[in-house]
């Protein structure tokens, strides 16, 4: 727990803990909190502004805005989480592997990751939704396929510089195998920057699931989503209702900027120069990672 | 042969060598985005041509079209014929607007072009500014306000900051121009030379237009760089103020170099991965675009993509990616290039 401890001593850490701990209540205890049902509509109560029987106002069907934001962060939490654990699921042993075996097979996976992140990532990301179908599970996808070469190019530039440390060669002389030398020396070494990579794709998993409903390439109406509650407020706006699309976007930036003080934690915590700085307490040890201590 | 090929390469100039090495580069580059935006309409699950026709096309017309369109050939005839019709420059025919897509794009990509240029102009502006003021002066209110912009500007969705700043400055203050297209509708489009509304107006001398067509830039403009600016920002932040605090500067100020000369020499050696991360820019800002033209009805690039989604318009979707993948490409060739050429250390 001590690294714990020292987390609680930032402001930062502190705010990125709340949100995700609110962030959690609220997928869990979703039906119970929110006042309303996020997917009825009543026709008679449309565009109400915010008041006390709809603390954050209605939308245009009639449907409660509050109830749709805490219904919303099941969908765009599950989407998020789901697509980067996949690329990093698949992109971690692919960046091992194309960093430890340097053969034209891994050539070839390094000029694929060329030209798909030739694209911008958006762009990329619109096109792959419209033509795989607009559906939860196929976001999460599009999402994982985008993030791949991220991780795997994190972890294979750790991997090219490590495998030729000594404590490589020695771990090869006292006759390990390869899936050994990658898995538990060179992986724990190289994970770093890759975990501090999780919390950020997470941020951008969340604005890119929320811009891709925006524009009608994602989840469906009357799915709760933040992005497409924005959009369904976007023509009102300029009529002056703005409840519609303010609050669900405000959803957004809190949900993005917990998982990037989250990252940032994360980062200062497994940078040992900077943890040292940031350590009065000397009851904190910082254990280096992996078994090459 | 081979050795006087080296040796005539020895002998062009350092900036020549730089240009063609990554000339040469880009070739593959663009063969492999032509593979991905090939194979990408190959993802769509049943008949390309059913997808084409519609469902009630007859099996007549299916294959007729299947014959026409090459899709009873091999997969790598096809894409070789792909291959050749980009090279034509023919991108097929949108299913929506039943013009061809390359014409259909070369219309709308000024729109995109300019909304681009500024919004970059202003990212770069804001963001190295704010940064050389915020490691300049530390601890004072410009650096405690970068703290929180560069934390927030991460995190915020830019359709939404756009929409916010249309209620705001448009439908509460109305100080903004009203937020449908790229000029007033009672207003004719300056004659194109540029494709610049604001260029080509000045041009014509038309100062109503070049009015007209400023305003309805400022709102979109504005947006693009309060989320863009951030990142930039906060790179520009860390580069500079590792300068800031190297030992030349410590030693030039010793000598008594006026400030205005040491910020000089400090911008400059901050500016190779300055360059790179505007070069990123470009990327985040055409996939910024799609989402802010949509916003403003552009009438830009971004909105025939947004179009081309809504109606399973797949080769107007198609053209629209490859031409955003060939322009971020040519954008990151050219940085490269600037690259080098700002930093006389790097060996070509």
């Amino acid at each position: 727990m001590t690294s714990f401890g020292f987390a609680l001593r930032r402001p930062a850490a502190i705010i990125g803990l709340s949100l995700l701990f609110l962030q959690i209540v609220l997928i869990i205890f979703a039906p119970a909190v929110s006042p309303y049902s996020p997917t009825e509509a009543d026709p008679l109560a449309s565009l109400l502004p915010p008041s006390s029987t709809h603390w954050l106002g209605t939308d245009i069907s009639g449907m409660d805005i509050l109830s749709r934001i805490i219904f919303a962060t099941r969908i765009n939490l599950l989407i998020s989480i789901t697509s980067v654990a996949l690329a990093f699921v698949i992109g971690v042993p692919l960046g091992l592997l194309v960093g430890y075996y340097r053969g034209f097979l891994s050539g070839l996976i390094m000029r694929i990751f060329d030209f798909v992140q030739a694209f911008p990532i958006f762009v990329l990301g619109m096109a792959l939704v419209s033509v795989m179908g607009q559906e939860i599970w196929n976001v999460a996808t599009v999402l994982a396929v985008l993030f791949i070469p991220i991780f795997a190019r994190l972890i294979r530039a750790e991997v090219l510089s490590l495998r030729e440390r000594p404590f490589v060669a020695a771990a090869r002389c006292s006759g390990a195998t390869d899936v050994d030398i990658m898995f538990r020396h060179l992986l724990p070494n190289a994970l770093m920057p890759a975990m501090v990579q999780v919390s950020i794709s997470i941020g951008m998993a969340i604005l890119l699931t929320a811009g891709l409903s925006f524009i009608g390439a994602g989840v469906r109406m009357p799915t709760p989503e933040w992005g497409l509650m924005v959009s369904s407020g976007a023509q009102q706006m300029i009529l002056g209702v703005w409840w519609v699309s303010l609050f669900p976007g405000l959803a957004i930036v809190l949900a993005v900027l917990c998982f990037a003080l989250l990252g940032d934690v994360v980062r200062d915590l497994m940078d040992p120069m900077k943890a040292q700085q940031f350590a009065r307490d000397p009851e904190i040890d910082l254990q280096p990672i992996g078994d090459n201590r | 042969m081979i050795i006087t090929f080296r040796r005539q390469w020895e002998v062009l100039p350092r900036s020549l060598q730089i240009i063609l090495g990554r000339l040469a580069l880009v070739v593959p580059q663009m063969f492999g985005v032509l593979l991905v935006t090939f194979f990408l309409i190959r993802l769509l699950p049943g008949d390309p041509a059913v997808l084409l026709l519609g469902n009630m096309a007859t099996p007549e017309a299916v294959e007729q079209l299947r014959d026409r369109l090459g899709l009873n050939d091999s997969i790598w005839t096809q894409f070789l014929v792909y291959c050749g019709n980009v090279l034509h420059g023919d991108l097929g025919v949108s299913i929506f607007t039943s013009n061809p897509v390359t014409v259909d794009l070369m219309e709308r990509g000024p729109a995109t072009i300019e909304l681009i240029f500024y919004g970059m102009i202003l990212t770069v502006v804001i963001g190295v500014a704010v940064a050389v003021i915020s490691v300049r002066k530390p601890g004072g209110t410009v650096d405690i306000v970068s703290r929180f912009y560069g934390l927030a500007a991460g995190a915020i969705p830019d359709f939404w900051i756009g929409l916010i700043l249309i209620y705001v400055f448009f439908t509460l203050l109305g100080w903004a121009a009203a937020p449908f297209g790229r000029i007033d509708v009672f207003l004719n489009a300056p004659p194109p030379v540029t494709g610049f509304y604001t260029i080509d107006a000045l041009l014509a001398g038309d100062f109503d237009a070049f009015r007209s067509a400023a305003g309805r830039l400022v709102l979109p403009v504005i947006t693009l760089a309060i989320v863009n600016a951030g990142g930039l920002m906060k790179m520009t932040q860390s580069v500079f103020s590792g300068v800031w605090e190297s030992d030349f500067v410590r030693h030039a100020r010793a000598c008594g170099v006026p400030e205005r000369v040491i910020m000089r020499a400090a911008l400059r050696n901050s500016l190779p991965p300055i360059i790179t991360m505007i070069g990123f820019l470009v990327g985040f800002l055409l996939g910024a675009a799609v989402l802010v033209e949509t916003i403003f009805s552009w009438g830009g690039l971004g909105q025939y993509a947004v179009q081309a989604v809504m109606n399973s318009d797949y080769p107007a979707l198609q053209g629209f990616i490859l031409v955003a993948a060939a322009f971020t490409l040519l954008v990151y060739l050219v940085v490269d290039i600037l690259y080098e050429l700002v930093d006389p250390r790097i060996k070509v």
